[in-house]
């Protein structure tokens, strides 16, 4: 589902990410660990096209993305749900509009648009904020509400940016568990945090960068 | 279908939200396309009358006085099959003597005393149209002067000419300025796309990256900068319009002008709808210049 191959990838000419190589099956749920500044941003960012490697391949549902002209972005991008650290929600829109929105950039009908974001607000669990603003939402709502934009469309892949950034550990529990709910449905996830706690509580592989090199591996095949 | 709505709404929204700066770019856009305007209107009412002038040309034949009867009709036939010639009338001396009684009663006393009719009598010819040019008249008439039983060949040559010459420096000048102008107005509303670009950013990238396609986030803008342009020109044409009828009352009832009735008219319906499909264009461009810029910098 997800390979990549010694990929390197540098900022001013110090590595963000050096000689990585990783392989993911479908269906795996991945832990992306690392100290702040490890890289794990950059990874993600390469996975979905927001930056290109400068070294290695990198494969995305057998597609290589390091070598993916533009114009076929947006057509990888549907195929993959992303939760941004910084939430990135319109703040002018609804929590239903902001759900909606990437149905709405690949036309898909409003008889269908409706069905489908009331599946995915029902799934995190916020069905009856969908007339809210973002800014009327507590943190953990708003991480709900990006969860909900991200599966909307049935991703492959759900990539997800330290969802559980400042969230007491209770609902950094209960936002993990919906991650995990979604994986039991097929969905590839793969999520980057630096937080301990969350990696006792999911249990299942872990992939640890530090200063951009892979430094460890664990808990594969599970 | 709901896209397009989506994408129409999107539009309209950028423009009620920054309703200052789409007012001052519509304003200016309408004063730019107003200059122009003035030009456009000076030149289609000169050349409108060059080209009345051009139709009204009239070659008037002279012919010797020792010219019988025979002969004249002999030459009538001649001049009717040259292929420039469209109709011709003859005047004979009786009716060119009646016809300058009619013309200049005060004068009449001035042929009295001279007992025989001075007049010579003529044929006025009408050209047909691809011969009306100065040049094509001139070469015509230069060979007929050559032809037994003319006498001389008249026309006025050198006031259509000089006309023809300023209307070809208006064409210039309009071209000219035409091209200035439309350029500044791409400029006005690329700078205001490039502030509502500015003001949405950050959802433009939001939407990059939940997979809009580079058309889907564009379009909006370039709805935007076309109805802006095209305000814009539909603006200046009302300003056009006022200017106008205001001029046309200043200077009174139409009167004689150079001979012509100074028949001064606004754009036909068809110049005026191409003013507005011009707004829309430069708006266009407007957009397309500034979202160019916007995608180099971003990626
Ligand atoms: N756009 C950028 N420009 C320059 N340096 C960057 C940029 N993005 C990340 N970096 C650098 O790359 C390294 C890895 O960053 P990042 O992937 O964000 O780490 P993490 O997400 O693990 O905290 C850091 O040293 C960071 O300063
Ligand atoms: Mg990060």
């Amino acid at each position: 589902m997800i390979q990549l191959f010694h990929v390197s990838k540098y900022y001013d000419r110090r590595p963000a990410l050096f000689d990585v190589t990783i392989r993911i099956e479908k269906g795996e749920f991945v832990l992306l660990m690392g100290p702040s500044g490890a890289g794990k941003t950059t990874l993600l960012k390469l996975l979905f096209c927001a930056e290109r490697p400068d070294e290695g391949q990198i494969l995305v549902q057998n597609r290589n993305v390091a070598r993916i002209k533009s114009s076929q972005v947006p057509a990888l991008r549907r195929t993959m749900g992303f939760v941004f650290q910084d939430f990135k929600l319109l703040p002018k829109k609804n929590v239903f509009e902001n759900v909606a929105l990437p149905l709405m950039v690949q036309g898909v009908s409003s008889f269908d648009t409706r069905r489908k974001v009331a599946e995915a607000l029902k799934a995190v669990g916020i069905e009856h904020k969908k007339e809210s603003r973002p800014a009327m939402l507590s943190a953990g709502e708003q991480q709900r509400v990006c969860i909900a934009r991200a599966i909307v469309n049935g991703p492959l892949i759900l990539l997800a940016d330290e969802p559980t950034g400042n969230m007491d550990p209770d609902l950094a529990g209960e936002i993990m568990e919906l991650f995990k709910t979604i994986n039991a449905r097929g969905t590839t996830v793969m999520i980057a945090t630096h937080n301990r706690q969350v990696v006792e509580q999911v249990n299942r592989r872990v992939v640890t960068l530090v200063q951009g090199h892979l430094a460890s591996d664990e808990g594969a095949g599970q | 279908m709901r896209r397009l709505g989506y994408l129409v709404r999107e539009a309209l929204t950028n423009i009620r939200l920054n309703r200052t700066t789409t007012l001052i770019a519509v304003a200016t856009t309408a004063f730019t396309l107003a200059c122009f305007g003035v030009f456009l209107l000076l030149y289609l009412n000169l050349r409108g009358m060059a080209s009345s002038l051009q139709d009204d040309i009239k070659v008037i034949v002279y012919l010797h006085d020792a010219l019988t009867a025979q002969g004249v009709t002999a030459l009538q036939h001649q001049i009717k099959a040259e292929p420039e010639v469209a109709s011709l009338t003859y005047v004979s001396k009786e009716q060119a003597l009646a016809d300058f009684h009619a013309q200049f009663p005060s004068e009449s006393h001035l042929l009295q005393g001279l007992g025989e009719n001075p007049l010579p009598a003529s044929f006025v010819v009408t050209l047909v149209p691809k011969f009306r040019s100065s040049d094509a008249v001139k070469r015509w008439s230069d060979r007929l002067r050559s032809v037994p039983g003319v006498a001389q060949v008249q026309y006025s040559r050198e006031w259509i000419e000089n006309l023809a010459v300023v209307v070809g420096y208006l064409e210039l000048a309009a071209v000219a300025v035409g091209t200035v102008l439309s350029a500044a107005s791409v400029t006005i509303i690329a700078n205001t796309i490039r502030l509502t670009l500015y003001a949405r950013r950050d959802e433009i990238e939001i939407m990059r990256l939940i997979g809009a396609t580079g058309a889907f986030i564009k379009t909006p803008y370039l709805l935007e900068g076309s109805v802006l342009g095209a305000l814009g020109a539909g603006l200046a044409l009302v300003l056009l319009k006022g200017g106008f009828e205001f001029f046309k009352q200043q200077l009174g009832e139409p009167g004689r002008f150079l001979g012509i009735e100074a028949g001064f008219g606004f754009f036909p319906d068809h110049v005026s709808f191409l003013m507005v499909l011009a707004g829309l264009v430069l708006g266009f461009l407007g957009s397309f210049v500034s979202l160019f810029g916007f995608g180099r910098v971003r990626s």
